[in-house]
């Protein structure tokens, strides 16, 4: 197969877009794609700080060199879960990506915390994944805005933004899908929240990651039941086998389409925020979900 | 030829794949499920593998 825009070996062949490209012109088509996200939802700018969450696995990454390389204002923040046999490797991977490229990194220790995955895991009863989510979006929020970050970037894929979808659809959770999207706006307590990446596919992000010779981690949490969504991720990869380009309109289609209709349910039926009275982070409870998960490691 | 399958790190003896795609066949993975490595450069499918070749299969999975 030969590069579609300049006819050397191709590298990376990419069916949905009917082409294939070698080595530099994916880093070109990459960019596009990327840029396109950012133009046409209006993700952020030059003038913006934005904040991306590091975990070390391919897309965080591949999500912060590519906007390095585009020339935006952006720093990491990797939160080191103290999760044997795996928060060290994912934590060096994210290390040496930030000293190899020049990328300013901040990390947050769990164990610092009073909140070490493994002991939280030890001490509840629901599935440990829920509560390391919801302590990760805690202090990714928090570190944003205690530090002047106006936006935090994550690097969910197309593939992650149809199966989150797909899921909501199949529940049609009115506020999931109100609150679904690449562009999530900032308000009362919480910093906006985008992602850059939903044009392109894990597929892509992997050849890019490989092909802009970033070392990243591929070794799975080990309290992971699998990659999140995997049977609706499976399901969408045979639609998008079928037809290829249908993930993305799809996805697109939501966006541009449905998504209006239940943001305004969100917003009639939406609970309201308040501070958490400890720690200032927006509730609707009494006080936050992390300052519970808090007082409950201190028992 | 010999294929090392990551991120499991395990070893696979196949010989009768011609092609990238027919690789990916006999180990069960279509072709947007791994990224296909010889000599530190990717393959599309298309591309042919002959018995004397050492290859990376490096399947896509995201981390949790
Ligand atoms: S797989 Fe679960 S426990 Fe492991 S890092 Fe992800 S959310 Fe946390
Ligand atoms: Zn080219
Ligand atoms: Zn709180």
């Amino acid at each position: 197969m030969k590069c579609t825009r300049c006819k050397k070996t191709a590298a990376v062949a990419l069916p949905r877009h009917n082409a294939g490209f070698c080595p530099e012109c994916y880093g070109v088509f990459f960019s596009r794609q990327v840029e396109k996200a950012i133009k046409e939802r209006e993700l952020f700018s030059k003038e913006d700080k934005i904040l991306i969450a590091l975990s070390g696995g391919k897309d965080s990454l591949a999500l912060a060199r590519e906007l390095q390389l585009l020339g935006y204002n952006i720093a990491g923040l990797h939160i080191d879960l103290a999760i044997p046999g795996s928060s060290v490797k994912a934590r060096g991977h994210v290390e040496r990506f930030c000293s190899d490229f020049g990328v300013d990194l901040h990390v947050l220790e769990m164990e610092n915390e009073g909140m070490p995955i493994p002991e939280v895991r030890k001490k509840f009863n629901r599935p440990v994944c829920s509560v390391c989510g919801r302590i990760k979006r805690y202090y990714f929020n928090r570190f944003a805005m205690d530090n002047g970050f106006n936006v935090l970037a994550t690097g969910h894929n197309l593939d992650d933004e149809a199966a989150r979808l797909f899921s909501n659809v199949m529940r049609w959770d009115a506020a999931y899908l109100g609150a679904q999207g690449p562009d999530l706006p900032g308000d009362q307590g919480f910093v906006r929240k985008v992602k850059p990446l939903y044009r392109v596919s894990e597929f892509e992000t992997a050849n890019y990651s490989f092909l802009a010779k970033i070392d990243y981690c591929y070794a799975p949490c080990p309290y992971s039941k699998g990659a999140s969504f995997t049977f609706y991720k499976s399901l969408l990869d045979e639609l998008e086998n079928e037809q290829p380009g249908r993930k993305l309109s799809f996805y697109e289609g939501f966006l541009n389409r449905g998504r209006q209709a239940f943001a305004r349910i969100d917003q009639e039926d939406g609970e309201k925020l308040c501070p958490c009275p400890r720690c200032g982070y927006p509730t609707t409870g009494e006080i936050c979900g992390v300052c519970r998960i808090r007082e409950i490691m201190h028992h | 030829m010999q294929i090392l399958i990551e991120p499991e790190n395990q070893w696979a003896t196949i010989d009768k794949a011609t092609t990238v795609l027919n690789l990916l066949k006999e180990l069960e993975l279509r072709p947007n499920q791994a990224l296909v490595i010889r000599d530190g450069e990717l393959l599309t499918p298309d591309r042919k593998v002959g018995p004397q070749e050492n290859i990376t299969v490096r399947k896509i999975a995201s981390r949790g």
